[in-house]
């Protein structure tokens, strides 16, 4: 049934308009339009407005039922009062998916109008997202019918990340900061009201859907918990990680309480534990939600397989700082065994640190092989399960060279390597693009790279526990 | 009588919040290990029930409805033999609410404490907590919570997420907790309030580590 929302070979828009708003801008309708022309949607388009006869080179239908062509989608760009008639036409016609645009339902006081949606849908058999939605992108198939301004990027980069998001301008914004940093998308969503298909459902779809294998999640509740963690559970089944940020105290009853036990629980607790038995990410900074999900697209196939961290820098003083917060956030930093050591002397200067954390000294550089010789070498050690990468002050060139070996030695290896870029991004103005492009997990805080390290390893101890529990 | 004939007759009566003995006769049948206890209407059937389980007892008011047991000065602890046990009963009986009874129960000494309680949720459930106990409890706040049903792995892995975990290992020359039997514990809360629907929250506070062994020292189910 989502097939015929997420891969629509038809879409008939409801309200495009070639006359200007009273402010003199687009139509919410023909915004719609505007961007599913611009993105080079491969299917068919039909405008549906019975005032006009052509929009942009286009013929208009006077209404849904008119089009001599099955229809996938419709995209409702009506007013809301509007939209029910819309729907029940969507219906006679046979139109499988609709995405309803309006606001103006229940969120702003008007439950009968969206119970009125609700019935227009489903007597006419019609699946729909929304209302008060900013709609849906599939990048994975050239379609995008949404009106949020990040449309305005010129394209999305294709890739595994699927985001669904209660919130359509915060989800648009985190869409586009996440393609900037060069993550890759299949699908977008903004759920709206969810009248009608829910974020469960769309997560469902999503386990089995071959263009994903990561979901982020913007949440602010849920409406049908078991679907929910039905659908939880079918993503943990599919390996697809499940990244979520959740604002809010939620829906959540922290009930009336006459034990002490009652009075201690918490919402947030209890939402923490529903991500810990389904194995859902939760990241606590909302900044935090696209990063981590493409570091696990990234590194999806690299999961750490323990704690055990190298650490490699060119200054004890960042060496330091990346210690202190693999032991924060419980990673270890094992000694090298002595071999080890030994062969890591060929490369660095005798006032370095071999032991690990490893500080390769600023001199490294004299050896035009050393500082891959050494992470090549922390890599292959069996008591190693990752690498951090750390970086402070660099410019071009050299910074273009240590994005070249990261990358060379990233993609050499079965295991995690993080990289933390703390110096300044201006002075790397070649390099920081080309890592993000060349898909390396990067980081610009010591912090940020230890904790999405940490996200891996505990997302790996849960599949293997799931792994051992099944067996 | 078994955990859903004491609920059943509980609901009959009316009462919310089953008596002490009443809750962990429930928690019992669900592995959660409880004091060596019997049931006294008077103070000499007090005083041989204390001389079966063996000296030193406690000696508690019991009743349903009755959720503050110290306040209403109804404990007694370390009663080393007959008289004392006798001595106590006068006093505890001056007070008991109506329909209220004895409870003669061994003493479990040891200095840690922790609690494990349940609660649920109106969107997904029972959910199982464990973390510090004591009278200290709410103030320290070191508790975690995981949704029932709770594994083996889920039980130990709460062991190890509070912040007071150290308390658990060998402490002070105390023996390190059998972890397996307070996971069972755990477990245990977890499975009764699947169990029985009508079970709104448990509460388990202390379960004391008597040597390396976790005793529910007191408890109390809540019906809904």
């Amino acid at each position: 049934m989502l097939d015929a929302m997420i891969r629509a070979r038809s879409v008939a828009i409801v309200g495009a308009s070639q006359q200007k708003t009273e402010t003199g801008g687009d139509k919410l309708g023909t915004v719609a339009l505007n961007y599913l022309l611009a993105h080079n949607y491969p299917g068919k388009v039909y405008p549906v407005n019975p005032k006009e006869t052509e929009i942009r080179g286009l013929a208009c239908y006077p209404s849904v039922k008119d089009i001599p062509d099955d229809i996938d989608l419709a995209l409702i760009a009506v007013p809301a009062k509007a939209s029910v008639a819309v729907m029940k036409d969507c219906g006679v016609k046979g139109v499988k998916t609709a995405i309803v645009l309006a606001s103006g339902f229940s969120e702003a006081g008007e439950p009968e109008l969206e119970a009125d949606l609700i019935a227009a849908a489903k007597e006419g058999g019609v699946r729909f997202c929304g209302p008060n939605t900013n709609g849906m992108i599939s990048i994975a198939n050239d379609m995008v019918c949404c009106t949020s301004m990040v449309c305005a990027m010129p394209r999305f980069n294709k890739g595994d990340i699927a985001f669904l998001t209660q919130s359509g301008a915060v989800g648009g914004s985190m869409l586009g900061t996440g393609n900037e940093e060069q993550g890759g998308f299949s699908h977008w969503i903004s759920v709206g009201n969810e009248a009608d298909l829910q974020v469960a459902d769309y997560l469902d779809y999503l386990a089995d859907d071959a263009d994903t294998k990561v979901v982020a999640l913007f949440i602010e509740g849920i409406r049908d918990p078991g679907k929910f963690t039905r659908a939880c559970a079918k993503a943990a089944q599919a390996g697809k990680p499940v990244v979520v940020y959740k604002i809010g105290l939620s829906e959540v009853s922290a009930a009336a309480a006459a034990s002490h036990t009652g009075a201690m629980v918490g919402s947030d607790a209890v939402f923490d534990a529903v991500c810990r038995k389904y194995g859902v990410v939760r990241v606590d900074d909302a900044a935090d939600l696209l990063p981590t999900a493409i570091t696990f697209s990234r590194l999806l196939d690299k999961l750490p397989k323990g704690p055990r961290m190298g650490l490699i820098g060119p200054s004890g003083g960042i060496c330091g700082v990346c210690a202190d917060e693999c032991h924060r956030f419980g990673l270890d930093v094992p000694e090298l065994p002595q071999s080890a050591q030994e062969t890591l002397k060929q490369f660095i200067p005798p006032f370095g640190a071999l032991r690990n954390p490893i500080d390769v000294t600023q001199q490294i550089r004299s050896s035009p092989t050393g500082y891959q010789d050494t992470i090549r070498t922390v890599l292959e050690q069996d008591t190693i399960d990752g690498v951090f990468l750390l970086v402070t002050m660099v410019g071009e060139p050299r910074a273009s060279f240590y994005c070249d070996i990261f990358t060379e030695a990233a993609r050499a290896t079965g295991k995690p390597v993080i990289i933390a870029w703390t110096g300044a991004q201006s002075l790397a103005a070649q390099a920081i693009p080309q890592i993000k492009r060349n898909q390396m997990p990067l980081y610009f805080s010591a912090r940020g790279a230890v904790r999405a390290m940490r996200a891996l390893l505990d997302y790996r101890r849960f599949l293997d526990a799931r792994g051992e529990d099944n067996r | 009588m078994t955990p859903a004939e004491i609920i059943k007759n509980a609901r009959a009566q009316g009462s919310r919040t089953l008596s002490e003995h009443q809750s962990k006769q429930i928690l019992a049948a669900y592995g959660v290990p409880v004091t060596a206890e019997r049931l006294a209407a008077d103070a000499d059937t007090a005083a041989q029930a204390a001389a079966e389980i063996g000296f030193p007892v406690a000696l508690k008011g019991n009743a349903p409805d009755l959720a503050h047991k110290t306040e209403a000065g109804l404990v007694e602890i370390g009663l080393a033999d007959a008289d004392a046990v006798r001595a106590a009963a006068a006093r505890l009986m001056a007070k008991l609410p109506p329909g209220g009874t004895l409870l003669v129960q061994e003493m479990a000494s040891g200095k840690r404490e922790f609690l494990i309680g349940m609660a649920r949720d109106a969107q997904y459930g029972p959910c199982v907590t464990f973390g510090l106990g004591g009278i200290f409890a709410e103030a320290l706040n070191d508790t975690v919570l995981r949704l029932a049903p709770v594994s083996e792995r889920d039980a130990l892995a709460m062991m190890d997420d509070i912040r007071a975990k150290a308390l658990l290992g060998p402490y002070r020359g105390m023996a390190a907790v059998d972890r397996i039997a307070l996971a069972q514990a755990i477990i245990g809360v977890g499975a009764a309030a699947l169990a029985h629907p009508e079970i709104a929250e448990i509460d388990v506070n202390p379960v004391i580590i008597a040597g390396d062994r976790p005793v529910a020292v007191d408890a109390l189910v809540v019906l809904a």
